[in-house]
């Protein structure tokens, strides 16, 4: 009995929130426990309230069939419009092409690019991974020992590794004396900290740059070297994402952060929004917005010179 | 005077846990229409001896002999099979399942297309109980439903169902009523009077002097006596249990 | 109360919550009691439906399967991995399978010969499971524009009826007809009910417990087919959220019909509340946390009814 009670309570106060009709916009983040997806949905769902519209904010919690699940059920809301943060357009193919059926626009983010969708807002990892790695390198003098702290499971920190790879082989003289490959994503912080403490301590006074494929990443093996009593300039450690944690720490003069290339995650939200309200609510033809499947957004390059230009609200 | 082979025959058989020697060499037959009365103190050996004979225990030493020939009996399954049921003081049933299903458990019927015949093993349940004379209409219903003398009776169902040349049981009366008690014990002659050899575990020396027709006792995992039940009463049963001495002969 | 009113409440008091929840989101919920929606709803369902039914199968054996969402997953990036290389569907499918039955039966095999408890032996599994997915993929998903007739399997309908909902129908039907109408079925619930009375009856008790642990894990490769066609992809972790859900449907469902017991209607019902909810939920636009708190609730709520038999499943007390 108190069961039934309990739900229908729940369900009561729920159905009181429903608001009447007005522009309904659905956003899917794919993983919302990951800071970036969460800026970026966050971001569109702060910039269509800006625009009054209804907002439905989901999060896939990173399952696939979630994700598949909740394309459905806002199809079944007959929403007016999608705005997908990091999903996989490939793998929903069939619930992407059964929004297009009945008639909802959808607008990707960072997710690649598919014949039911409007277009992919994005920025380019390949491009993003050259910038961090070259000032990597630079930062050494294109000579030493450098430690890597890779991760092979995300779109985005797979294609920066690689293009590492790429700009260390025209490098002969930078030599890769480690690397860590994160693994479990669920206990990744532990994971991180247990492989690249090892590597630190392995090759300690002999290494000259480290390379971490995001910056989450960056921060623990920055604690790391902090506890071993280095100071910043002894090690060059770059990595890439941004945001505010980031920026603190490469002002910190304790801490070895070196610089990061900043995504504009919350640009991207906007943007996605932006996209939506001109072709669905102006009807812009979308030509007029891009001319491929991309919107392609820049990311920017910060280390000292520049942060305090971040830094700014 | 013995017919050609016992249907049971145990012989030297030895049982230790660890340093503990539960039995000690012990040899015991049993003929067809025999009712043998196996009894003894707490700790005198007796549930170590028919787990033995159950197949449940292996034994540390000795020889199990069944119709004459010897038989492993490695898995309460090999002694079933061979003709031996047996009947355990915890019932060995399954609460809360049906009436039915803890009497088929194990060797159930099937119909032609090899599936379960359910509608046979309600109607045979039934007739089982009904030779019990234990009135249950529901065989669907849970055991853990049913009194103690139920219960009894669901398990006692469970060996005839086996078709057993040897049923063992153990305290078959010891959470019965006195009506339950006395249909028990009226089952357990019509047994022997079929030609099945029962072994009788119990404390109560009035079951044992009512249906036994031979009584062994047991002290410490020996054998102290083993004889026709004769005019034995059921003082001087007790009587041996406590002081492990046979009665004298009487003048 | 009366006992009959008491003994429906037991039987059917979450049925009736379930109900009663359902009426809400159709008088609530824009959409929600549209065919498409329900439908929708029972597609969702189905592969946490179809996993609880497979976990149950060890569960009423007394032993507790937590590896079935890896297998699942593993079993998925075998059957997607072949299919990327466009050898037959037919024999990807199979490979999808034995990964399922294999991991099941080495379940089976570490539980009933080396006697590890089920908890711990199939958390080992589960874990080695993870680990050749990763190694399978490099933990980049297959992922392709696949041969459509292999898509069908999961995609298609028949009759209106998706694919997966028939799926999860003949699969409720098999497991149904395994516990009610064979030997097997009864000796295994026997075997989980009171082991030593099943060994005691001539039973063999290990066989029954390594059946009820290879059952779940080719339930899980079954699952792991229909998902790489749903979502034309494998991921090595793709079906891990199902543990808990799956878990969560099956507990739901001993609460209800057979009280305390694990039963079919039971689990369909419960995969099907779960479904409801998350979709209910989308459609009332409530914030997507809620979700995950009402499952936690649901599943708390679940396990206090059903705390014995778990017990007795996780610790063999």
């Amino acid at each position: 009995m108190k069961k039934i009670v309990c739900s229908m309570t729940i369900l009561g106060a729920l159905t009181l929130a429903a608001p009447a009709h007005a522009f309904t916009l659905g956003i899917i983040a794919f993983q919302m426990s990951s800071e970036t997806h969460a800026r970026c949905a966050n971001a569109a769902a702060d910039e269509a309230k800006k625009k009054s519209w209804t907002v439905e904010v989901l999060n896939s919690g990173g399952s696939l069939p979630t994700h598949a699940a909740q394309i459905e059920d806002l199809i079944q809301k007959k929403v007016d419009a999608l705005i997908i943060c990091m999903g996989k357009p490939v793998e929903t193919d069939s619930q992407l092409a059964d929004a297009q059926k009945a008639g909802i626009p959808v607008v990707t983010a960072v997710a690649g690019a598919s014949p039911h969708t409007l277009f992919d807002v994005e920025v380019n990892e390949f491009q993003n991974g050259a910038v961090a790695a070259a000032y990597l390198l630079s930062k050494i003098d294109y000579r030493g020992n450098i430690l890597e702290e890779r991760f092979e499971q995300n779109v985005a920190t797979r294609e920066r590794d690689k293009v590492l790879d790429a700009v260390l082989s025209e490098n002969q003289a930078v030599k890769v004396i480690g690397v860590h490959t994160m693994a479990r994503t669920k206990t990744w912080q532990q994971d991180v900290r247990n492989g690249m403490h090892a590597l630190i301590l392995q090759n300690k006074g002999n290494v000259q740059g480290i390379w971490a494929s995001f910056d989450g990443q960056a921060y623990i093996i920055d604690d790391i070297l902090q506890a071993q009593g280095m100071k910043k300039g002894d090690v060059v450690l770059v990595s890439l994402d941004g945001g505010p944690e980031t920026y603190r720490r490469i002002k910190d003069p304790n801490s070895l952060l070196s610089a990061t290339v900043a995504i504009p995650f919350e640009q991207i939200g906007q943007t996605a929004v932006d996209a939506v309200d001109k072709i669905v609510v102006h009807h812009v033809p979308k030509q007029q917005l891009a001319s491929g499947p991309y919107i392609l957004l820049n990311a920017t390059l910060v280390d000292a010179s520049n942060v305090d230009t971040m830094m700014k609200p | 005077m013995r017919a050609a082979a016992p249907i049971l025959r145990l012989a030297g058989i030895r049982k230790s846990y660890g340093a503990v020697e539960a039995l000690k060499g012990i040899d015991l037959a049993v003929d067809a229409g025999e009712v043998v009365a196996v009894c003894g103190d707490n700790g005198a050996g007796k549930s170590t001896l028919i787990r033995v004979a159950a197949g449940a225990l292996e034994p540390s030493a000795g020889a199990v002999e069944f119709e004459g020939e010897p038989i492993a009996l490695g898995s309460p399954l090999d002694a079933l099979r061979a003709g031996i049921a047996t009947i355990y003081q915890d019932l060995a049933l399954a609460p809360r399942l049906t009436i039915w299903q803890n009497v088929f458990i194990g060797a159930e019927l099937k119909n032609r297309l090899g599936l379960l015949d359910k509608r046979r093993m309600r109607v045979n349940a039934a007739r089982y109980l009904a030779r019990l004379r234990i009135e249950l209409s529901d065989v669907n219903r849970a055991v853990e439903r049913l009194s103690g003398g139920q219960r009894q009776a669901v398990a006692i169902a469970r060996a005839l169902h086996w078709e057993a040349r040897l049923v063992i049981m153990d305290e078959p009366t010891a959470a019965l009523g006195v009506t339950e008690s006395a249909r028990v014990l009226d089952l357990i002659r019509s047994l022997r009077d079929g030609g099945t050899a029962v072994v009788l575990i119990s404390h109560n020396m009035a079951d044992i002097v009512a249906v036994a027709t031979r009584v062994a006792v047991l002290k410490t995992g020996v054998k102290i006596y083993d004889a026709p039940l004769g005019d034995l009463t059921a003082d001087d049963l007790a009587h041996m249990i406590m002081t492990g001495t046979p009665p004298a002969p009487r003048a | 109360m009366s006992q009959r009113v008491e003994h429906t409440l037991a039987c059917y008091g979450t049925a009736i919550a379930a109900a009663a929840i359902f009426v809400l989101f159709a008088v609530a919920a824009p959409n929600f009691i549209h065919i498409s929606n329900l439908l929708e709803i029972l597609k969702d369902s189905s592969f946490l439906a179809i996993l609880g039914l497979g976990f149950s199968l060890s569960f009423v054996t007394a032993e507790l399967d937590l590896s079935f969402a890896n297998i699942c997953s593993l079993a998925a990036v075998v059957t997607g991995g072949l299919i990327h290389e466009e050898v037959s569907p037919w024999l990807a499918v199979l490979a999808g399978l034995v990964t399922g039955i294999a991991g099941g039966a080495l379940n089976g095999f570490l539980v009933t010969r080396l006697k590890i408890p089920s908890l711990i032996a199939t958390l080992g599994t589960a874990s080695a499971a993870n680990g050749l997915a990763f190694a399978e993929t490099g933990g980049v998903a297959f992922v392709g524009r696949w041969d459509p007739t292999f898509l069908g399997v999961a995609r298609g309908s028949v009759l209106g009826i998706p694919n997966l909902v028939l799926w999860t129908a003949v699969a409720a039907a098999l497991v149904q007809f395994l516990l009610t109408a064979t030997r097997l079925g009864m000796r295994m619930i026997f075997v989980g009910e009171a082991d030593e009375a099943a060994r005691l009856a001539g039973v063999k008790v290990r066989w029954m417990k390594f059946m009820g642990l290879s059952l779940s894990g080719l339930t899980a490769g079954f699952v792991a087919v229909l998902l790489t066609a749903h979502l034309n992809s494998a991921a090595p972790n793709m079906a891990g959220d199902f543990l808990l859900t799956s878990i969560a449907a099956v507990l739901v469902g001993m609460t209800m019909f057979q009280p305390g017991r694990v039963n079919v209607p039971g689990t369909l019902l419960g995969a099907f509340m779960i479904g409801m909810l998350g979709n209910g939920l989308v459609l009332l636009g409530a914030p997507y946390y809620v979700q995950d708190i009402l499952i936690g609730v649901i599943l708390v709520a679940s396990v206090g009814l059903s705390a014995a038999t778990l017990k007795k499943a996780a610790f063999g007390l």
